[in-house]
Order: structure tokens, then sequence, then C-alpha cells
């Protein structure tokens, strides 16, 4: 084995997240950048759902609480308006559909084997009492 | 100094491109990852972190993935913030000899550290950057557990609290002393910033950490994180763990300028009893038999005793 210097590295210790250089990664979303295969963002933690949001744009009033308060990375806003939730980060823990504010949410968990568009036609309605 | 990131409202605030990733490996619903987006989200600045061992660590880090978009590095339990330390300090050392290539950039220091790494086995190394002045942040997630090992007693415990080191049963319990003030030992170091954020005031904890950014020296954050496995509640209620949390004054949220200017920067509408903080919580379930009922008494008296000392000292600006 050569020997090394100080300032030098054994082979794993470091890790580059992204190929190749990139400039401003504050002003870069998450689509347009070049992840090397070391980023956790090419993994996916799907297998660890139990139940899964489904997400009703109907009702939504783009507040964002799902946005700041999701665990993963998971729900995807673009200029303000909330997009959908990214399946392959999501970990089902169900914070987003606690923190919706609006009634009906329209964020709701579901088994992770139902049907999504079963779901939103059978989407709950205005419940006048609990407000 | 660069220009602050502009954040009125969350709507706002969610056009931030994330540089935390997902599909790390912590525990679904738990909110270290939640209070380490609100913090690299509050600056467009290049970020230069450093996380002690623990969940945070282990879970971003598993070889080969990184879940870190900026540039990060882990050595030991201890010396999370002190690698920061050095990180800054050698930039300092280059932008003063001007051989940086782009000098204009003024990154920012941050260490990630969970309550075992700063309130016990890294507390002198945290004393030490703090007392050098290191232009730093240093950020507590503080699950008052060391969870990433399976829920030993840390000295963030506080009383009563069933943790497996001091588990609660016939003879005992659990944890037999309070958790000490981390905040005040810091900012008795006369740092230019010291404070305590929870992640459900996200607008409170932006405001703090931009402040902490814009000042010159060591800043100290203590954050809260509900730990859905060893805190024993369901994963979707952590949010509102942290809003028992703040509201039931457990944990107050206040800032300490310069070691003397005590600013209180939440008082909650209607303050719950503690009550309820400690029923949502499995680790705090043996409380309720008859012979541990006064244990709660006493957490009520010792949380009201507290809020009216951060009172005194907001009005007295000692």
């Amino acid at each position: 084995m050569a020997k090394q210097g100080w300032d030098e590295f054994e082979i794993g210790a470091m890790l580059r997240t992204f190929e190749g250089k990139i400039e401003d990664i504050a002003g870069t979303n998450q689509e347009d950048r070049a992840y090397s295969q070391n980023s956790s963002f090419v993994a996916s933690v799907a297998d660890w759902r139990i139940a899964k949001p489904v997400f009703n744009k109907d009702f939504c009033i783009d507040c964002q609480f799902c946005w700041i308060y999701c665990p993963d990375v998971s729900i995807i806003s673009r200029d303000k308006k909330m997009i959908g939730v990214d399946m392959d980060h999501c970990k089902g823990c169900g914070i987003c559909v606690e923190v919706c504010p609006t009634n009906p949410k329209s964020l709701l968990m579901f088994p992770e084997k139902a049907d999504e568009e079963t779901e939103l036609a059978a989407w709950p309605t205005k419940n006048k009492e609990t407000i | 100094m660069s220009e602050m990131k502009k954040i009125k409202n969350l709507k706002e605030f969610s056009t931030s491109a994330d540089r935390f990733e997902g599909a790390n490996l912590l525990c679904p619903g738990c909110a270290h990852s939640i209070i380490v987006r609100e913090v690299l989200n509050a600056t467009n600045d290049d970020l230069i972190l450093s996380a002690s061992t623990g969940c945070l660590e282990v879970c971003t880090a598993v070889y080969p993935y990184t879940s870190w978009d900026a540039s990060w590095i882990h050595i030991g339990f201890e010396n999370g913030s002190t690698a920061v330390a050095g990180a800054e300090s050698m930039y300092k050392a280059l932008k003063t000899k001007g051989r940086l290539k782009q000098p204009d950039r003024n990154p920012k220091f941050v260490s990630f550290a969970g309550d075992g790494a700063s309130y016990d086995i890294g507390f002198q190394w945290i004393s030490g950057c703090m007392e050098r002045g290191h232009n730093m942040m240093h950020i507590v997630l503080d699950n008052e557990v060391y969870a990433n090992t399976g829920g030993q007693r840390s000295s963030s415990t506080p009383i009563g609290s069933s943790a497996t080191t001091s588990p609660a049963g016939r003879v005992s319990y659990g944890e037999k002393r309070n958790k000490k003030d981390m905040v005040s030992i810091m900012a008795s170091h006369h740092i230019p910033y010291a404070a305590q954020v929870a992640p459900n005031k996200w607008k409170d904890m932006v405001k703090k950490i931009q402040h902490g950014f814009s000042v010159e020296g060591p800043v100290f954050i203590n954050a809260v994180s509900p730990c859905t496995t060893e805190w024993k509640f369901d994963p979707k209620d952590t949010m509102h763990m942290a809003d028992l949390a703040t509201d039931s004054l457990v944990f107050p949220l206040y800032e300490i300028i310069d070691g003397h200017e005590l600013n209180i920067t939440y008082r909650p509408k209607d303050v719950i009893p503690v009550e309820e903080y400690l029923a949502a919580q499995g680790r705090f379930k043996h409380l309720f038999k008859d012979e541990y009922k006064y244990l709660i008494k006493e957490w009520q008296e010792r949380v009201d005793a507290n809020w009216a000392y951060l009172n005194r000292r907001e009005a007295a600006r000692v």
C-alpha cells in the first residue's frame, strides 16, 4: 500500500454529491442538478412505507405547511405551488396529513396498495362539525 | 457580508432549493431533518457543515450514500464543533493571505450535534469553540436521549423520563436528575447569540438562524427535536409534540444576546398544563400511576419557576 500524505483521503472517505462542478446549488432545483451515484437522492426508501399520502389538488390552498414540515424532502413545491409527493423518498410518516389545514384535507393517508384514482374519486366532503 | 435571504412568508420560503436529500435513514417522522432543512434553507450562501456522531450522522452518511449537498464532515463523537472551527480558522487565514479563489463567497460554518454530543461528550470542545470566538454556529438537536445507541440517558434527559439506563419500574421512576440549562451555560461565555428554537415555529427559527449568521462570532442554538422512537409517540404526531413542548413552556423559546440581553420570542396565547405534554409520551407513562403523581405536580412547579425566571431576566436585562 502506498504511503499517504496527511492531506490525502482513503478511497471512499470522501463522497461527491454531484457529477462535475456545480456553481449555485441553492439556486438550482433538484430536477436540474446532476446527482452522482453517491447522493442519497438516487436511492429510494419507498419500501419503508405501509401507508402513503395521496394528494388532492382540488382542495389545496398552497399554504406549504406540508413542505416545511416534511422530514424527507418529499413534498415537491415549485413557484409557490404544491405539485405532488415524491414517492421515492416518502417514508409514509403522515406529518403532511396532520398539518394540512384545509377542510376536507387535501392530503390523506391510504394503505400502500390502494389505488390512487379510486381514492380521489371517493374523497371525503367538507366536515362542518370539526373546524 | 452577502445579502441575507429574504423570507417573508412560507410561500416565499418554499421556493428554496433543498440542500438536504431524502432517502436518508432517519426514522419516519424524525424532527432532526425538519430542523436541518429549516436551517439550511435559511441562507443561500455556501455552507460548511459537520455532524458529530448521533442519529443525524449515522443516518445521513451511510456508505455509499450521502444526503448532504454541501461540504460536510464527520470525525468523531466530540469534535464536530472543532472540525468546523478549524475550517473556519483556515478560511480566515487564507483570506488574510489573499489565497482564496473566490473571497467574496462568504460561506457559513455550522456544526450539528445531538444532545449527547453537546451536553455530555463534546461539552468541553464546544466550550472551547465558544471561548475562542470562531465565526461559527453550533446547533444542538435536543431529543433528550442517546437515541442512536438505544435510548441511554444523557444529561439532557429530564426528571421522570424512562431511559434504558434509568428505566422506570418498581423501585424507580426513571431519570432522577433534571436536564442542564445548556443555553445559559453557553450564553455565559458571553457569545454574541444563544437561542432556543423549535421546528414547529419555523418563522421564529429562521429569524434566529439568520440573526446567528449575521453576527460575527460563535452562536449557540438549542433545538427541541421530538423523537418518535424514544419519546414513544406516533410518527405523525411529531409536530403536535413540538407544539405541546412550546405551548406548555417546557421548551420556552427565547434568545440571549451578548450573554445578558434575554428576549422571550414566543408567548403562547393559551398555556397548556405540563400534564398534557407528559401524557402524550410513552416515556412518561409511569408518572400517571398513583405513587408517582406527585412528580407531575413538581414538573409543573419547575416549569412555572423557569418561566418566571426567564421573565425576570427579560425585564431586568441581565
